[in-house]
């Protein structure tokens, strides 16, 4: 009975949106906005296998590509940091200067020095990706327990056993919180910068629609990325739970006391 | 075993100096059960980080096992009185046991074997495959002790470890470290703010002044080595020997607090 009351909490709101879309542009006129059933026509005509290969896994894989590297670099960089004061130090400056560039910006540059291939793209989603992983990280990896830091010492428990069993495992709440900040900026960021240098993509498809006057094409291109953003956050806390298992158990008992 | 020679600790900070440790001698054998107990504030768990090589000393010297202690020492483990912090909680019961091992580059099969045994002497067998926090209180800090157990150290220190746990789980545990410490034949110094533990347990109780710390009385406790909750605590001796630490620890307050006054 409390599951299917929680899941109806969670459809309501959707549900109620979708149903408001359909019924709202229903018998639309306006060029412009087209029916949500004309758009759901046009989103079975457009997206067939064909295109997917075509247009949507190159995305994808720019995307993931770009956003697991990104993840491994703020966290190898991160741990770093966090670690050592010296390269705190050494660091910080650079990187806040680093950190103020809005990565669209990069595009550009990226393609005078990388072409318009994969490369810039991965690149751009790295470097907008990185900062909420490398920030949590920093933070995570520093605010890790003194009493546990203790015990590694007294028990010599030191270099890889101790960054996989101490360090990483301590800041890895903060790790996935920033991985989870992380995700919705490398979508944004695949599409842009499909936008402004690409021959074939999620971004490129849309922008092509839009200026070719492909109006329910180009929504279902629009509708198409919002799936994507949700299966890939599905995915996500599915990751989420097998890797904290210990974080939320632990949380959920200190509230029992 | 354990050398403590005039150890003096200050912490300095933020303009404030403040002596944690006056100075400190005391000695522990080989296989001795040495309780230190001393009014709240007295630098216990200063002296005992020192003594772990967690802390720096400011002046004096600490051996433990005829060597200086300048970082952890090996062959030393530590029970903290944080249970809860001290445990990974990422891990299960049996993989924390096992990871000081892990460190040592054990073989994986011994260090089931010697993990399951540690277990079974601390009464934990079954929750083997528990995460620390699925675990009462008493029962974590007996994975802690069991952790020890395995680690086969030969000097343990223990740091007011049953301050956290109920009064009935701490009999139980202060018999439990009876027996791990008769098994493992360890030098074993415990420090406690309980009297009535401190007597219990020890074959010898240093009495700590306030701080600045020396140590006020040096007490052997010559209760049998057989001890049992019921019998030893209504022993005339057992109580004899509490007034007698009881008291003193009365007599190092005092001045402090005349002192505070002034």
């Amino acid at each position: 009975m409390r599951i299917l009351w929680r899941v109806l909490l969670a459809a309501g709101l959707p549900v109620a949106l979708i149903a408001a879309w359909w019924f709202g542009s229903a018998g639309s006129t306006d060029f412009y906005w087209p029916s949500l059933s004309t758009i759901i026509d046009a989103f079975g005509r457009t997206w067939t296998w064909e295109m997917f290969q075509e247009q949507v896994l190159p995305s994808l894989w720019r995307l993931l590509a770009g956003y697991l590297l990104a993840v491994l670099l703020g966290v190898a960089l991160g741990a770093l940091i966090g670690l050592s004061r010296t390269v705190r130090d050494l660091l910080e400056p650079v990187l806040e200067f680093l950190r103020a560039f809005p990565p669209p910006v990069l595009v550009p540059a990226a393609i005078l020095l990388a072409g318009i291939g994969d490369r810039t793209k991965i690149l751009v989603i790295v470097f907008g990706c990185v900062w909420p992983v490398l920030l949590n990280t920093i933070e995570g990896v520093r605010a890790r327990d003194e009493v546990l830091s203790d015990t590694c010492r007294t028990y010599r428990i030191t270099g890889l056993l101790r960054l996989r069993h101490l360090v990483l495992r301590a800041a890895s709440p903060q790790i996935v919180t920033g991985a989870r900040q992380a995700l919705p900026l490398a979508i944004i960021l695949m599409v842009i910068s499909e936008m402004m240098a690409a021959n074939e993509g999620l971004g490129f498809t849309v922008l092509q629609f839009q200026r070719g006057f492909q109006i329910p094409e180009m929504w279902s291109g629009v509708l198409l990325l919002g799936l994507i953003g949700i299966v890939l956050s599905l995915l996500f806390r599915l990751a989420e739970r097998s890797l904290l298992g210990w974080y939320h158990g632990q949380r959920a008992g200190q509230r029992e006391f | 075993m354990l050398e403590v020679k005039n150890l003096h600790k200050v912490y300095d900070g933020h303009g404030r100096r403040v002596t944690a440790v006056g100075d400190l001698t005391f000695s522990v054998p080989e296989g001795q059960f040495a309780c230190v107990v001393g009014p709240s504030g007295c630098g216990k768990t200063t002296l005992l980080r020192v003594l772990a090589g967690l802390l720096p000393a400011t002046s004096g010297e600490v051996r433990v096992q005829d060597a200086p202690v300048t970082a952890p020492p090996p062959g030393l483990a530590v029970v903290f009185q944080e249970y809860g912090r001290s445990l990974f909680p990422w891990l299960r019961v049996r993989d924390n046991v096992e990871l000081p091992l892990k460190a040592q580059g054990m073989a994986r099969a011994e260090r089931r074997k010697l993990a399951g045994d540690a277990l079974a002497a601390v009464g934990l067998s079954d929750a083997d495959g528990a995460y620390p926090w699925q675990l009462s209180g008493g029962m974590q800090q007996r994975v802690a002790i069991a952790r020890a157990v395995a680690f086969a150290p030969k000097v343990l220190l223990m740091d007011e470890p049953f301050a956290a746990v109920d009064a009935q789980t701490r009999a139980d545990l202060e018999d439990l470290v009876r027996s791990v410490w008769q098994r493992l034949g360890v030098t074993l110094l415990f420090v406690t703010h309980d009297i009535d533990e401190a007597v219990y347990l020890g074959q010898r109780v240093i009495v700590l002044s306030a701080a600045p710390t020396t140590v006020a009385e040096d007490l052997a406790v010559d209760l049998p080595a057989d001890r049992d909750q019921l019998t030893t605590r209504s022993d005339p001796r057992f109580t004899e020997l509490r007034s007698q630490v009881y008291a003193r620890i009365r007599k190092v307050q005092a001045p402090a607090s005349e002192g505070a006054s002034a």
